[in-house]
């Protein structure tokens, strides 16, 4: 891990040209460019509000009207979007770029990390419109807890890029696993609370049988092990809320992100001989 | 040069360097041996092999052999792309390869942004890269193109921008595999002077090829490898000689010339005579794929005829493996035509067409072969194929290059001043 991050600060430069090329090539060619980045979440914030809140009727609670709920979910598409986006092109970032691993002596290492951090820098272009919009319709906007957005952002980035070590080298060694992380991702979103508020899932549960003696099948649990929802919870509190982040939860998050990080990067670093003959 | 010389005068010091593929069955025994390396789910390939090489700074080493035989996966561990199994590699100063020109280039972005970019993954600072951006253009000669989306360039411009990348920003030691096949002559040649002038200016080259004359009149030490080992070395004759020897063993092999694959090219004809078998065959008569500038090579069809046929022609196409047409010609199209008349079905024969001491230079050829029946006003196919047959030629005695050799003499007259005599001098060929 020690050895990772040494590599990835001496390549610096490195890291910048391709964080620099990637957002260049998000947009090059189109005529909208980086107002894609904004347009993006927007619609797909039309599409869950108009699921969610109209057809499903999901509750909010009290204190939130519809414009709340729009910027509730907001922020929760574009940290997962975030998030996501990096998983999966992080995946298969080995298999895409195998023609430099090959050819050229390169610092594979990178690779992962120039996602995150290209992705990061598109999400941070959606948020101020999160923030501008709590400005207007919220209560407590944002105020000086945006100094725990720098802290937000690291953590992030480290369970995001830790990730994508562990992904990138499986999908080295087999080739299923950029399919498997696609359904999975996929899954995931949805077992963490961005449509619909936390409370949901406390409250439901299934019963076990037709006789209601039985007991209930509850879901509660799926929060205490989901790290993105310990993530987007404190992102929300501190941009919709004005709240510090729960200091427990972040904490968990952060040991998680670290321990991720660390697996992944070892697992990364042990197994990148071979990268480039596998590719 | 040899294993002999200073280790302060090396570039690049190689010791028992081996090579190991492990080659699995099915993809996720790949998974299974990361998780639970108890069980052996591979087989092991040896790339290569107790390669043992200590190469000069300054030197410019060939290395060839045949495909397959560990060329490229030997540059590979000596550049530091790929780890050694066993072994270990030393290397003084920086390493460029040329192994894929403009590896990395990104096709929606400018000429001018992947120069940027490619320098940075080759090491440059950012003011390092402003400095040679100019010099790297010029050397392209891409012009206005540089700006515009390497997506639109033209192959040979891609490869040009390669090269210009890879060598203009001051490698100590170049590693080149088989990368000179660079656009048009004009640029090949500038490529070759850029060469040498790095070879001259102290700089070490690694060349891996199957071009003998390039590795000739390039280096100084050519390392020949089979199978994964260094079988060879030393002065460049010596080992060419060995590698043809080696190459001719091989090709000639009647097993290999049965295995190509038959019919991945067009072939069609009314089919009441067809081509049973053809061969290119060398001085002693003997069937082979590899023939020498200067051989007597004689091409012969073998052909059956299934049905009656009037009048069938016999025709050879000879061309260069880039297309180039080189011969084509027929038993009837001639000062004294031979004619077959009827043929019945079930006769069988055999047409030559005998080229002589063969005039073709180093490089590879096919063989398309026609027979057409021209009892009619307008010739129909009976059997019209398309590369029939490959053959190489290789040059180890005729000093020329291009396509053919011509029976030229050279003449030199010198007069020393206005009242000396003047002397002659007429080469052999």
């Amino acid at each position: 891990m020690v050895k990772i991050l040494r590599s990835l600060v001496r390549h610096r430069r490195l890291v910048r040209s391709f964080v620099v090329r990637d957002l260049k090539a998000r947009y090059v060619g189109s005529t909208m460019g980086f107002f894609w980045s904004v347009i993006f979440p927007i619609v797909n914030l039309f599409v869950f509000m108009f699921v969610f809140q109209f057809l499903l009727r999901a509750r909010f609670g009290d204190q939130m009207g519809p414009k709340e709920v729009a910027f509730y979910m907001l922020a929760g598409i574009l940290i997962w979007a975030a998030f996501a986006e990096t998983l999966t092109r992080a995946t298969n970032c080995l298999v895409e770029n195998a023609n430099l691993i090959q050819k050229v002596v390169f610092p594979s290492e990178i690779l992962p990390l120039n996602l995150g951090l290209s992705s990061l820098v598109n999400m941070l272009i959606g948020l101020p419109i999160v923030v501008a919009g709590t400005w207007v319709v919220m209560e407590n906007p944002l105020g000086v807890q945006f100094l725990a957005i720098p802290v937000l952002l690291a953590v992030q980035l480290l369970f995001t890029v830790g990730l994508g070590y562990l992904l990138a080298t499986l999908n080295a060694l087999w080739r299923d696993t950029y399919h498997l992380v696609g359904v999975g991702v996929q899954v995931w979103m949805f077992a963490t609370p961005i449509f619909y508020p936390p409370f949901l899932v406390e409250q439901a549960k299934i019963a076990k049988s037709d006789n209601p003696d039985d007991g209930f099948y509850t879901f509660g649990w799926l929060l205490d092990i989901n790290p993105m929802h310990w993530l987007v919870e404190s992102w929300r509190r501190v941009l919709l809320f004005g709240q510090w982040p729960e200091p427990a939860m972040l904490l968990r998050f952060t040991l998680v992100a670290v321990l991720a990080f660390a697996a992944g990067s070892l697992f990364f670093q042990r197994q990148k001989r071979v990268f480039p003959d596998l590719l | 040069m040899g294993p002999t010389s200073e280790q302060s005068g090396s570039a690049i010091i190689a010791k028992d360097l081996a090579k190991r593929y492990r080659i699995y069955d099915k993809p996720i025994d790949r998974l299974y041996d990361v998780v639970l390396p108890f069980k052996k789910r591979f087989r092991d390939f040896w790339a290569v092999k107790n390669v043992y090489l200590d190469i000069a700074k300054g030197s410019t080493i060939g290395i060839i052999g045949v495909n397959g035989a560990g060329k490229s996966t030997l540059l590979k561990l000596l550049s530091g792309i790929s780890e050694p199994t066993r072994g270990e590699v030393h290397v003084e100063g920086r390493v460029t390869s040329l192994i894929e020109l403009g590896a990395g280039f990104h096709p929606e972005f400018s000429g001018r942004e992947n120069i940027h970019l490619a320098c940075s993954i080759l090491g440059l600072s950012e003011a390092e890269i402003a400095e040679k951006m100019e010099p790297i253009i010029a050397f392209s000669e891409l012009g206005d193109f540089v700006d515009r989306p390497v997506k639109t360039y033209s192959s040979g411009m891609y490869v040009r921008l390669g090269f210009s990348v890879a060598t203009c920003v001051d490698p100590d030691i170049l590693l080149i595999d088989e990368a000179l096949s660079v656009g048009d002559e004009h640029f090949k040649g500038k490529c070759l002077r850029r060469l040498n002038e790095f070879s001259e200016a102290g700089g070490t080259t690694i060349f891996v090829s199957h071009d003998l004359g390039s590795v000739r009149s390039m280096c100084s030490h050519v390392v020949l490898m089979d199978d994964g080992e260094v079988v060879e070395q030393g002065a460049p004759d010596a080992v060419a000689d060995e590698y043809l020897k080696r190459v001719r063993a091989r090709a000639d092999d009647p097993m290999q010339m049965r295995s190509r694959a038959e019919n991945e090219y067009p072939a069609w004809g009314s089919g009441e005579l067809f081509l049973e078998d053809v061969q290119v065959l060398g001085e002693e008569g003997q069937p082979g794929r590899m023939f020498q500038t200067g051989e007597d090579v004689t091409i012969r069809l073998c052909y059956r005829a299934v049905a009656d046929t009037e009048d069938p022609v016999f025709g050879v196409g000879i061309y260069r493996s880039d297309g180039t047409y080189v011969n084509g010609s027929n038993h009837l199209w001639r000062d004294q035509p031979i004619e077959f008349g009827a043929i019945r079905a079930g006769e069988t024969g055999e047409v030559d067409m005998c080229l002589g001491r063969l005039p073709l230079l180093a490089g590879q050829y096919y063989l398309s072969t026609f027979v057409y029946d021209h009892s009619k006003p307008a010739p129909t196919a009976i059997d019209h194929r398309e590369h029939v047959q490959t053959f190489e030629v290789v040059d180890a005695r005729v000093q020329q290059h291009g396509l053919l050799t011509l029976p030229s003499t050279w003449r030199v007259r010198r007069t020393a001043g206005a009242d000396a005599e003047t002397t002659e001098w007429t080469s052999e060929r």
